[in-house]
């Protein structure tokens, strides 16, 4: 085979390869121009027991979601592409907890969210609690208010999409909307990890 | 939403039948074609030919349809992978050898072709590159996420690879025979090299991969309990040990005629 014709095959491979890969350095979701504090509210568990979000989360890297089981598309895949990564990074799975907020509490019973968490990965705590109370959590975290969208029994809730990440110091440095990659998280969970108050 | 291509969709997937008109015409007006060429040039059916050309049609339709093809288009990458097979490996040899010579030499007439040779040992490395240099494009995570978005473009991404598997099959199947490699040892040399050495890089790397490289199937909606991680690992490895079965099994047929023509001759002699 032609030498040039060789380099072009092997640069094309190459073009694979180039594309995609954990990086590492800065953060790479949206970060803050400032740190923000983690936001307070008290829900509840799927074991029927209140829930202090910051106090339950103190010291940990923590993800925080607002979503619900029935969401077609972007919930599942969040919680799929965080389960992935923590699959290949058991240490920063322990190190870390994932909340998971319900804004549908009609259907969205604790047994139908812990068979659905189980499907990503039994560690994730799920939270719900009244309207008014969920309402208050997602203003506390400065999101906007999810709203229940017509369409029947199988109705779709518009809600926030981002992920919000805090480091163990109890800041939050970096939020990652829906279409966030697998090397993205790779990338910022260990750097998260590492901001601790220590 | 129907649409006249497969083509990557955000809703996740449901295993209810969906028509893609496009393929459908994409795979009767060939059909068509076939059998109207057969009667207007008075030439009597070969059953054996119109078999194999039936069974090419339907590996494209399989290839391009319902369900392979939109699992493929923004799914699975594994069933991208499938669909590659389909078309590159199945489709396209079996639409080769159901083509008659006459047919031939007219389809290559009319594209200017007729002078298309794979006899020398040029054309043929000339061809493996041409099909391998395809394979890295078409399989680059920047070009599946470009096309894989538009049916226009996937449509494209599909042509293209049935493309390939007839430029990987003329040397050795083209139904006008003086356009074929003689050697049968160069056959099987030229189809083992073609596509297994080459094919390894990708194929590796899909395997290997720490994360998944299609941003398309990885934030597709999942099917079932498959992971991102998962699916391409399949993908990887459909694309290293799918081509195993029929690049070897057509290895060893062109091998064991070629074994009984010399032992016939020899035994002439």
């Amino acid at each position: 085979m032609p030498r040039r014709l060789l380099l072009v095959i092997v640069a094309l491979s190459l073009v694979g390869g180039a594309c995609s890969g954990p990086t590492s350095g800065e953060l790479t979701g949206i970060v803050y121009d400032e740190p923000v504090a983690k936001p307070s509210f008290t829900l509840t568990d799927l074991d029927g027991e209140p829930y202090d979000f910051v106090a339950e989360t103190d010291g940990k890297l923590t993800l925080l979601f607002f979503g619900y089981t029935s969401c077609p598309d972007i919930c599942p895949v969040h919680l799929a592409q965080i389960a992935e990564v923590f699959d290949q990074q058991p240490r920063i799975a322990r190190e870390a907890e994932v909340v998971f907020v319900t804004v549908d509490p009609e259907r969205d019973t604790p047994d139908v969210m812990r068979a659905w968490l189980d499907r990503f990965d039994s560690r994730f705590v799920g939270l719900t609690g009244t309207v008014e109370e969920l309402d208050a959590a997602q203003e506390a975290a400065g999101l906007a208010l999810a709203i229940r969208e017509d369409g029947g029994e199988d109705y779709l809730v518009g809600h926030a999409s981002q992920v919000l990440a805090f480091a163990p110091d109890g800041l939050g440095y970096s939020v990652y909307p829906f279409g966030t990659l697998q090397s993205d998280w790779l990338n910022d969970l260990p750097i998260l990890v590492g901001l601790t108050t220590s | 939403m129907i649409t006249w291509w497969c083509v990557s969709q955000e809703e996740p997937w449901t295993w209810s039948w969906t028509p893609y008109p496009g393929v459908w015409i994409a795979s009767l007006v060939p059909l068509f074609a076939y059998l109207a060429a057969h009667r207007r040039a008075g030439r009597p059916f070969e059953s054996k030919r119109v078999w194999a050309f039936v069974a090419g049609v339907v590996a494209f339709w399989a290839a391009s349809g319902w369900p392979i093809g939109p699992l493929g288009a923004g799914y699975l990458a594994s069933a991208h992978m499938l669909q590659f097979l389909l078309y590159t490996l199945v489709a396209a040899p079996l639409l080769l050898i159901g083509t008659p010579r006459w047919m031939g030499e007219r389809i290559f007439a009319r594209m200017r072709l007729s002078k298309l040779s794979f006899k020398r040992g040029k054309s043929l490395v000339a061809a493996a590159a041409v099909y391998n240099v395809g394979l890295l494009l078409s399989h680059a995570p920047i070009t599946v996420e470009a096309l894989r978005g538009y049916q226009l473009g996937s449509f494209f991404m599909d042509m293209v690879w049935m493309l390939m598997g007839f430029l990987l099959w003329l040397p050795v199947l083209s139904p006008v025979t003086e356009m074929r490699t003689e050697a049968p040892l160069g056959k099987v040399a030229y189809l083992l090299a073609t596509t297994m050495l080459v094919a390894i890089i990708p194929a590796s790397y899909l395997t290997f991969s720490e994360v998944p490289i299609y941003s398309i199937y990885e934030l597709a909606p999942r099917i079932g309990s498959i992971t991102a991680g998962q699916d391409q690992q399949m993908a990887g490895l459909i694309m290293k040990i799918g081509t195993v079965p029929i690049i070897w099994g057509t290895a060893a047929v062109i091998w064991f005629r070629w074994a009984s023509e010399e032992a016939r001759a020899d035994s002439r002699r």
